[in-house]
């Protein structure tokens, strides 16, 4: 992981995008790539997937940075992008993202006891989150992943927070059905 | 509150309480042990959400980033349809500005003309125009027609108010000389009025017309927040 940008070097970088610097908005992608895949890959379970929706939640950020307010934040704001363009290849994948049995849980001929048991509880962990339906996932992701306010998941998602509380009341309340014995 | 906190606890837990809630959870929670329980069962929830790692290896950041490069677009501020739509945008004002200048300077063109007649110096143009061969400035107003309409205006006389021509008409003949002069002033105010209000008419609609497409350049570039559809 990439130590954090100081807010200045960031705001030049982003200036710097703007005005058409690919280099700055490589450094750009440096310092979130691992942030961005990662949540989109709670999203839809799918390497794949999740490295080509995060190229495009890039690529949309390039191609709109002008509408990103200076002053808020950078991550928050990609990782919105993130999560709509993996709404939108779940939407084009038809909602059904990747069977987790086709997920690598672990190299279990080469890796170690307790490596070989910290993949399990990944894959239990990814696929309780697939269990969700987009719409709850999506709230939990942002909460968890992004760790956005109910305020920005609401305005992310275009629902009122009451919404918000309630997908994720019941999103968290599957969840501790699902991985109780992780707990 | 009713006898358990669950329906709070979650917006407690992520910090999204606050004021008189917050205090009647924290209070709550003091007394309820299952209450407590499922906080912790739901923060110990969060950390194995947060912590453990996903079950896949993804593409090393730097190949990640190279294989972005490599598909990034020209930048839009770059691109040749939204360059030439800006400077249309641009060319706009400006385009309206010259409009302006254009007209303004006929208008001002035909006042000189007036002057002239009024000293007597048209009636030498005219008979140049007329009689001889046509030179210099008289060529370029005669191209751009300016000269023919000063040169109506000359054998035409002064401007005149369309209630003067009433007035002149129905009882030019029963008035004296002083009259006529009276009236002949209140006629040259009047046109004067009428071409200073025509004036203030025009750089008017210019300022309206400017706020439009200030309003409308605004809305073009307003950022607008982006969001995501189900």
């Amino acid at each position: 992981m990439l130590a954090t940008l100081p807010e200045e070097i960031e705001a030049n970088l982003i200036e710097m995008s703007r005005q058409g610097d690919r280099s700055a908005f490589g450094q750009l992608v440096s310092q979130y790539q691992r942030g961005v895949v990662n949540v989109v890959y709670r999203m839809c379970s799918d390497v794949t997937l999740a490295e080509d929706a995060a190229q495009e939640a890039f690529l949309r950020a390039w191609m709109h940075l002008d509408s990103f307010r200076p002053g808020t934040s950078l991550r928050n704001w990609l990782y919105r992008i993130a999560v709509n363009a993996a709404l939108d290849h779940l939407r084009r994948e038809r909602e059904t993202p990747a069977d987790l049995e086709t997920v690598r849980v672990a190299d279990q001929a080469n890796g170690p006891e307790a490596e070989l048991l910290q993949r399990e509880r990944s894959a239990r962990v990814q696929r309780a989150i697939l269990s969700l339906s987009a719409p709850n996932r999506a709230v939990l992701v942002l909460r968890e992943y992004c760790q956005l306010s109910y305020q920005e998941i609401a305005a992310s998602l275009d629902i009122p927070i009451g919404t918000v509380m309630s997908r994720l009341n019941y999103a968290r309340k599957c969840l501790r059905t699902l991985l109780e014995n992780d707990l | 509150m009713t006898e358990h906190a669950s329906e709070w606890l979650n917006a407690y837990l992520d910090g999204e309480l606050g004021g008189l809630r917050q205090r009647q959870v924290e209070q709550h929670l003091e007394r309820c042990a299952a209450c407590r329980a499922e906080l912790e069962a739901l923060r110990g929830l969060s950390a194995l959400l947060r912590e453990t790692p996903p079950a896949a290896e993804f593409t090393p950041t730097g190949r990640f980033v190279t294989n972005l490069m490599l598909s990034l677009p020209r930048h839009p501020d770059a691109s040749q349809p939204r360059k030439a739509a800006s400077l249309g945008w641009w060319l706009a004002p400006a385009g309206l500005l010259g409009a302006w200048f254009f007209l303004r300077t006929v208008l001002t063109l035909t006042g000189v003309f007036t002057a002239a007649d009024a000293t007597g110096l048209l009636k030498q143009a005219n008979a140049w125009f007329t009689g001889g061969q046509p030179t210099g400035v008289f060529t370029a107003a005669d191209a751009t027609g300016l000269l023919k309409q000063a040169n109506a205006w000359f054998t035409g006389g002064q401007p005149q108010a369309a209630w003067f021509v009433a007035i002149t008409s129905l009882f030019g003949s029963q008035m004296s000389a002083a009259q006529q002069s009276t009236l002949s002033l209140f006629n040259q105010v009047s046109v004067f009025g009428g071409d200073l209000f025509s004036g203030f008419l025009w750089q008017a609609a210019i300022v309206l017309l400017y706020w439009v497409w200030l309003a409308a350049w605004w809305f073009r570039h307003a950022p607008r927040p982006m969001k995501i559809i189900f």
